[in-house]
């Protein structure tokens, strides 16, 4: 591991890969602070830049790009009351409150630090998990694959939230379809290709993620009317003193422990991520405060900052767990990630650990390195990020649009791919308005391609019966699973309304 | 019973799933296929199925109460459509006017329609910025960008 660890230093440690990590982390910082675009967006943004670098020095760009972009979006939690992600939302409850009262400047510091904190345990805890994790799914059958591929899917479902269930089912079946479209890769014929020859690669996984993140955020912000208030009513708060007193430091330091173990915890959890682990971890905060301390929650608390920054870092580090070890990306933006290292020609999963370790160790120490240009480099910087806000969203819109399209098209020079970003962009944002999740889809449009071909080899190996899913008692146990991820909310649900009406009768 | 958001969703849904399962049919077979438990119309049967169920659950399920979406105003999905449309354009003329003509075209014209007036600024925020892109890409990162067909014919 020892070896592992200094090769990913040494890589990690290359004056290219460093200054990856520092431009990731500021372009991260300016795309996550634009209302609307988040992680996702920002990454999926980044990737024809990556096409051009080797795979390290990509996915350590991806990796500081994801960092920034979570924390430019509690920076715009906090200047303006616009998370810039879901998962910075939980950071406006406390955050900006604690502007208005003239404190923006130790807003951001707590919040830097809580990141930056969150962040380190994260890459603590990974650097000693992942390879126990990696070494144990060496011994993975394709039947293991099989259901360990149907568990992230059905994981990303079960915690779109309530009501959304359904819809995140279907997004995913969606995302199977069009993973579907070309030639089929285990006997060469043609799907879903109606004769053109430029469906017969099928669908580009940069095309459908810059399409339905990058510019469907963008028409969405359009469509909303969003972006004609960004000028006028979204003005950025002054900024005031970054310091924190002595006290302030004691109080948050149990609640920045906690939060980022939680939040690591959270995150490795395949579906779950930053967003959830936000929300859980203000909670718990909120229930652990004195009740002198609990009524300041919602109205400007240091703990109610602390807590969900600290947890959202770590969760974005836990994340990277599943995604490294197993092949499977716990959230929309690891989802992305998975996506352009396979476009690498480069496998993440048990094999990674052994085949790639660069790659491996050093976008774990670069996560570290990650968070210390956020807290060195970006937070003195935020007053200059910040006057980043102030480009008119006319001007931006267009470009933001520009650069999705262009990167698409430097990666194919083929013009069908925009043609065909416009029809898909056009059937995301329906889809968005119908209230339909959208990371569900590239989920399963990225495993899809990978979960036909282990179901088709389990299958093989066992002569056409499901027995596989039973025979194992690894594949069972994961199954298992699956079905109670799948059907817990129900029976909880079944659960309470069971206990309510027996309470009843006994009144 | 209304017909929701949801319902609506699970409608297109269902009529995707239907017209995919139909498809299927015609991805070619090899010979011994048909004696093997996985080819390639497997997975899109199946998919196809999966569909099927997933919309009947959604049209036929109580709707969630989810907060609806502000009302879209036609001015602003115009705005959205005219966006689209000239990226369309771009993809089009791309090819024949190149790519330093193009781009500035396609920046200039979206910030006019999203509402920049400002002469200046719609020729400075678009001609510059074309060069220095295209010249980036060509002279600096050695990017092939094919010439434009009209003026190279």
């Amino acid at each position: 591991m020892f070896e592992g660890i200094f090769t990913g230093l040494s890589t990690a440690l290359m004056p290219f890969n460093l200054m990856m990590v520092v431009v990731g982390c500021f372009a991260g910082t300016f795309i996550g602070m634009l209302p609307g675009l988040g992680p996702i967006s920002a990454v999926a943004l980044m990737i024809p830049i990556t096409y051009t670098l080797d795979p390290s020095s990509g996915i350590i760009l991806m990796a500081g790009v994801y960092y920034g972009a979570v924390f430019g979006g509690s920076t715009s939690s906090i200047l303006i009351n616009a998370p810039g992600c879901a998962s910075t939302l939980v950071t406006t409850f406390d955050g900006y409150p604690l502007a208005q009262k003239n404190q923006a400047g130790k807003a951001l510091a707590l919040a830097a630090y809580a990141s930056f904190c969150g962040g380190t345990v994260g890459a603590i805890i990974l650097i000693f998990a992942a390879p126990a994790l990696a070494s144990v799914s060496l011994s993975f059958q394709s039947s293991d694959y099989f259901a360990l591929m149907l568990l992230g899917l059905t994981s990303v479902a079960a915690f779109a939230g309530k009501g959304q269930v359904i819809k995140a089912m279907m997004m995913t079946v969606f995302g199977l379809m069009i993973a579907t479209v070309g030639n089929d890769v285990i006997t060469g014929a043609p799907r879903y290709t109606f004769g053109q020859m430029d469906l017969v690669d099928g669908i580009s996984f940069l095309l459908l993620a810059m399409a339905t993140f990058a510019l469907a955020e963008v028409m969405m912000t359009i469509l909303r009317g969003n972006m004609f208030s960004t000028s006028e009513t979204m003005k950025p708060v002054a900024l005031s003193s970054m310091k924190l007193s002595r006290s302030e430091i004691k109080e948050v330091a149990p609640t920045v422990a906690r939060s980022s173990v939680f939040g690591f915890i959270v995150g490795v959890l395949p579906g779950a991520g930053a967003t959830i682990a936000s929300f859980l971890a203000y909670g718990l905060e909120r229930n652990l405060a004195p009740e002198r301390l609990r009524k300041m929650f919602g109205k400007g608390a240091l703990r109610g900052l602390a807590a969900p920054e600290a947890a959202n870092n770590a969760a974005s580090t836990g994340s990277f767990v599943p995604l490294l070890t197993l092949g499977i990306p716990g959230s929309g933006t690891t989802a992305i990630m998975l996506g352009a290292l396979i476009a690498y020609g480069i496998q993440p999963g048990p094999r990674l650990y052994v085949d790639h370790p660069d790659v491996f160790w050093s976008v774990i120490i670069s996560m570290y390195f990650g968070n210390l240009v956020l807290l060195i480099l970006n937070l003195p910087l935020i007053p200059y990020i910040s006057r980043l806000l102030s480009i008119p969203p006319q001007i931006l819109n267009p470009l933001i649009i520009f650069f999705s399209i262009i990167g698409v098209y430097l990666v194919s020079f083929n013009t069908f791919d925009i043609q065909m970003m416009v029809f898909i962009t056009l059937i995301a944002v329906g889809l968005k308005f119908l209230n339909f999740p959208m990371a569900p889809m590239l989920l399963g449009f990225i495993l899809g391609g990978m979960l036909e071909k282990n179901l088709s080899r389990a299958l093989v190996v066992s002569d056409g019966s499901f027995n596989f899913l039973w025979n194992r008692p690894l594949t069972l146990t994961i199954t298992c699973i699956t079905l109670v991820i799948l059907f817990l909310p129900s029976l909880l649900k079944l659960g309470r309304q069971m206990g309510v009406k027996m309470m009843s009768a006994a009144d | 019973m209304n017909l929701t958001k949801d319902r609506f969703g699970g409608l297109l849904f269902l009529l995707l799933s239907v017209t995919y399962g139909y498809y299927a049919a015609d991805i070619p077979l090899l010979p011994r296929d048909k004696f093997e438990p996985f080819h390639a119309q497997t997975m899109p049967y199946w998919l196809s199925g999966l569909g099927v169920i997933f919309s009947i659950l959604l049209i036929v399920l109580k709707p969630a109460t989810v907060a609806e979406n502000e009302p879209l105003l036609k001015s602003n999905i115009l705005l959205m459509l005219g966006l689209m449309a000239f990226t369309f354009i771009f993809s089009v003329v791309l090819p024949w006017l190149g790519f330093p003509i193009t781009t500035s075209l396609f920046l200039a014209s979206s910030y006019w329609l999203l509402g920049e007036r400002r002469i200046k600024i719609l020729v400075f925020a678009s001609v510059p910025f074309a060069l220095i892109f295209w010249l980036l890409l060509t002279q600096v990162l050695d990017v092939y960008i094919a010439p434009a067909r009209l003026i190279f014919w």
